[in-house]
C-alpha cells in the first residue's frame, strides 16, 4: 500500500465516519433512552436526501436552508413515527415484548415512507448538487473536496452539540434520566409523555440532516435510506447499543475498514467485510465496544 | 388414547372431516380452473406458506428472532439447483438435498444466536443473510450466476406438457403444504413442543429443570431450516431458476407482515396471512409503491391493535361469543330451574362446561400467539 492509499484511506474515514456517526448517534440515543431500535432511522436520511434535492435543485437555495428545512420536516416526521408506532404499546410494554414490537412497528413505518416516496417521486435516482467547489490537495493525488469537508465539519459539530445538550440542558438531562430509569424519572416529574416524542424527533433529525449530505455524495432516491440504516445498525452493533461515545467511536472504526476495504479488495466487498466484522463481534463481544454486557444468558 | 387424539386433542372428526374437505377441495381447483395465470399466483402462494410456516416455527414457537430464514430458503434453492445441474440426481432428490443443506446451515446458525437474545439475535442473523445475499451476489466462479440468477433449471416435472406440470407442481406443492403444516402442528403439540415454548417462555427454570435449551434450539432451527430449504428448492423447480432478489428486503418484509397479521406461533396464522396478503398483492399489483405502504400500513395496525394477529382475534371473539352463549344459557336455565323444572340446573352445567371448554381449546392459541418479552 502506497502513502497515497494511505493518506487516501484515511480522509475517506474522516468524512465516511463522521456521516455515519450522524446517522448512528440518532439510533443511540433512541435505543438508551427508549428501548427501541428504530428501523425508520433510513427512512429518514431518505426524506432527508428528497428535501436536500427539492432545496439545492428545484428550488436553487443555498445548502445551510437545505438543512434548516431537512431538520424541521424529519423532526416532525420522527414524532409523528414515535406517536403511531411507539406510543400505542407504551402502556403494555411489561407484558409483551416491547424491543422486538417496536422494532416490527418501526419497521412497518420506513415500509410506508419508503413506498410512499416510490409513489411520488418513482425510482430514479437524482443528483443532489452542492454549491459548494473546489478542493484541498491533501497529498499527492488525494483530494479533499470543499462539501465534504463543510459535511464532515457540520456532522462533527452536530455531534458535539448534541453532547452539550445531553449534559448541560433540562430536556437533555431528562432524557438521560429516562435512559437510566424511567420509572425513577416519572416520579421525579420528567414529562416523559412529551420526551420520547421529543427524542425520536430529534434523532430522526439529525438523519435527515446526515441524508442531505450523503444524498450529495450518492443520490436521492427511495431506496436512498436502506444502506444508511444497515451500516447505522452496524456501527451502533459495534459500538455497543445505547453507548454514544461508543458509537462515535464504532462510526470512525467502520469507516476505517469500509475504506481500507475498497482500496484493498474493491467495492464490492466493503459491505460484506463489515458484515462478517460484525458477525464477529456478536459472537466473541455480543455488547460491542462499550455497550453494558447484556443479561448473562444460559 | 390414538396417537391421533393425543397429537390433535382439539381436532374431533367432525374437524377432521371439515379439514379433508377443505383439502380435497383445494386440491380439485386446477381440474375446474386452468388458468395458468391463476395457478402461476396460487402455487408461488403455496410455496411461500410452506416457507412462511418454516419461518413461523422457528419465529413463533421457538421465540427465536431469525432474520436470516430467507438466506437459508435462498440456500436451499441455490443447493437444489447445484445438485440438479451437476449431479446425476433425480430433481426432486435435489429437492430434499436442498432442504439438508439448508438444515445443516441452519443448525450452524443456531449455535451463535444462543448466547444473544431479541434484538441481537435479529441482527446476527440479519448480517448473516446479508453475508449470504453478497456471496451468491458476487460469486466469482459462476456457481450461482450472480445478480443475473441461477441458470435454467429442468425442474420436477420436464417431461410433462406445461398444462400437466402446472398441475403436477399445483398437487406437489399443496401436499408438501399439508404435510408441514401437520406434522409441524404435530410437533407442536408433543414433547419436543412442548420443550422448545417452554425454552421460549422461561429459558431459566427450563433449563434448571433439566431440558438443555441448546439441544432444542438447535432442533428448532434444524426443522426449521429443512422446511425453509424444501421451500427453497421447490420454488427452483417451478420458476426453473432462482435470483438474489428472492432473499431481499422486500420479499422478507412482505413475509414477515404475513406471519404477524395471521398470528406469530399459531397453527393457522401463516396460512391465513399468506392467503389474504396474496390477494391483496395480486390485486395491486400494477401499483407496488401503494402495495407496500397499505401492507407496511396493515403491519403497523396489526401490531398494535390486535396482539396475535387475525387467529388471535378469532380466538379472542370466539370465546368472547361462547362466553355470552354460556352465559345467556345459565340464565335462562337458572330462570327455569327457580320455575321448579328438575332438570333444567343439570343442562345449564352442561352448557357452562361446554362453553368452559371451548374457552380453553382456544385459550391455547391464544397464548402461543402473544408475542412475549425477552423471547430470546
Amino acid at each position: 500500500m502506497s502513502t497515497t492509499d494511505l493518506v487516501g484511506i484515511l480522509v475517506t474515514t474522516f468524512i465516511l465516519g463522521s456521516i455515519y456517526g450522524l446517522v448512528a448517534i440518532g439510533m443511540t440515543l433512541i435505543y438508551g433512552a427508549l428501548r427501541i431500535l428504530d428501523m425508520s432511522q433510513g427512512s429518514m436520511v431518505m426524506i432527508g436526501s428528497f428535501v436536500g434535492w427539492g432545496v439545492l435543485v428545484v428550488a436553487g437555495w443555498n445548502p445551510f436552508v437545505a438543512i434548516l428545512l431537512a431538520f424541521a420536516a424529519t423532526f416532525l416526521l420522527g414524532t409523528f413515527t414515535q406517536l403511531v408506532s411507539v406510543q400505542p404499546l407504551m402502556k403494555r410494554r411489561h407484558e409483551i415484548d416491547f424491543e422486538m414490537l417496536t422494532f416490527i412497528t418501526t419497521f412497518a413505518v420506513a415500509i410506508v415512507f419508503t413506498n410512499l416516496a416510490l409513489e411520488i417521486f418513482g425510482p430514479q435516482q437524482r443528483n443532489v448538487t452542492f454549491v459548494i467547489s473546489g478542493g484541498i490537495n491533501v497529498y499527492h493525488g488525494v483530494n479533499l473536496p470543499y462539501q465534504s469537508l463543510a459535511m464532515a465539519v457540520v456532522s462533527i459539530v452536530l455531534m458535539a452539540a448534541l453532547g452539550v445538550f445531553l449534559a448541560r440542558t433540562r430536556w437533555g438531562m431528562a432524557i438521560r434520566a429516562v435512559a437510566q430509569d424511567l420509572d425513577a424519572a416519572r416520579l421525579m416529574g420528567v414529562p416523559v409523555g412529551k420526551l420520547y416524542p421529543l427524542t425520536m424527533g430529534l434523532a430522526s433529525a439529525l438523519a435527515g440532516i446526515a441524508g442531505v449530505f450523503l444524498g450529495g455524495l450518492y443520490f436521492a432516491s427511495p431506496q436512498a435510506g436502506d444502506q444508511p440504516l444497515l451500516i447505522a445498525l452496524i456501527v451502533v452493533i459495534f459500538g455497543g447499543l445505547g453507548s454514544l461515545p461508543g458509537t462515535v467511536y464504532a462510526a470512525y472504526a467502520i469507516g476505517l475498514i469500509q475504506a481500507t476495504a475498497e482500496v484493498l479488495v474493491g467495492t464490492t466487498w466493503a459491505l460484506p467485510i463489515l458484515y462478517a466484522v460484525i458477525l464477529l463481534v456478536l459472537i466473541v463481544r455480543p455488547q460491542g465496544l462499550m455497550g453494558k454486557p447484556s443479561e448473562a444468558r444460559l | 388414547m390414538s396417537a391421533r387424539q393425543r397429537l390433535f386433542p382439539s381436532m374431533t372428526p367432525a374437524r377432521w372431516t371439515v379439514v379433508a374437505v377443505l383439502v380435497v377441495l383445494v386440491a380439485a381447483f386446477p381440474l375446474a380452473n386452468r388458468d395458468q395465470y391463476v395457478l402461476t399466483v396460487i402455487v408461488t402462494a403455496l410455496v411461500l406458506l410452506v416457507l412462511n410456516t418454516s419461518w413461523n416455527f422457528v419465529l413463533g414457537v421457538a421465540g427465536v428472532w431469525n432474520f436470516g430464514q430467507l438466506a437459508i430458503y435462498a440456500l436451499g434453492g441455490y443447493g437444489a439447483g447445484i445438485l440438479m445441474l451437476h449431479t446425476p440426481l433425480p430433481p426432486w432428490l435435489a429437492v430434499l438435498g436442498g432442504g439438508v443443506i439448508a438444515a445443516v446451515i441452519s443448525v450452524l446458525l443456531a449455535f451463535p444466536t444462543l448466547r444473544l437474545y431479541g434484538i441481537y439475535t435479529s441482527l446476527l442473523t440479519f448480517a448473516f443473510a446479508e453475508i449470504v445475499q453478497y456471496v451468491i451476489i458476487n460469486d466469482g466462479s459462476g456457481l450461482t450466476g450472480g445478480s443475473f440468477g441461477f441458470p435454467t433449471v429442468p425442474g420436477l416435472y420436464s417431461s410433462l406438457s406445461p398444462d400437466a406440470s402446472m398441475r403436477a407442481y399445483y398437487w406437489t406443492v399443496l401436499g408438501v403444504v399439508v404435510a408441514s403444516t401437520v406434522s409441524l402442528a404435530a410437533v407442536d403439540r408433543s414433547h419436543l413442543g412442548i420443550a422448545i415454548r417452554a425454552v421460549r417462555d422461561a429459558p431459566a427454570y427450563t433449563a434448571a429443570r433439566g431440558i438443555n435449551p441448546l439441544r432444542y434450539r438447535v432442533i428448532a432451527f434444524a426443522i426449521s431450516g429443512f422446511l425453509a430449504g424444501i421451500a427453497g428448492g421447490l420454488y427452483i423447480s417451478f420458476n426453473q431458476s432462482i435470483s438474489p432478489s428472492a432473499m431481499g428486503l422486500t420479499p422478507m418484509s412482505i413475509d414477515v407482515t404475513m406471519l404477524v397479521i395471521g398470528g406469530l406461533g399459531t397453527v393457522f396464522g401463516p396460512l391465513i396471512g399468506t392467503a389474504l396478503l396474496t390477494i391483496v398483492q395480486t390485486s395491486l399489483v400494477d401499483h407496488p409503491g401503494i402495495e407496500l405502504t397499505i401492507l407496511g400500513t396493515f403491519l403497523l395496525i396489526v401490531v398494535v391493535f390486535v396482539p396475535g394477529g387475525l387467529v388471535g382475534l378469532i380466538a379472542r371473539t370466539r370465546n368472547r361469543v361462547a362466553a355470552w352463549a354460556a352465559e345467556d344459557e345459565v340464565a335462562a336455565a337458572g330462570d327455569e330451574a327457580s320455575a321448579g323444572t328438575g332438570a333444567a340446573p343439570d343442562a345449564a352445567v352442561a352448557v357452562g362446561e361446554a362453553g368452559a371448554a371451548a374457552a380453553q381449546d382456544t385459550a391455547g392459541e391464544d397464548e402461543t400467539a402473544e408475542m412475549r418479552r425477552r423471547s430470546s
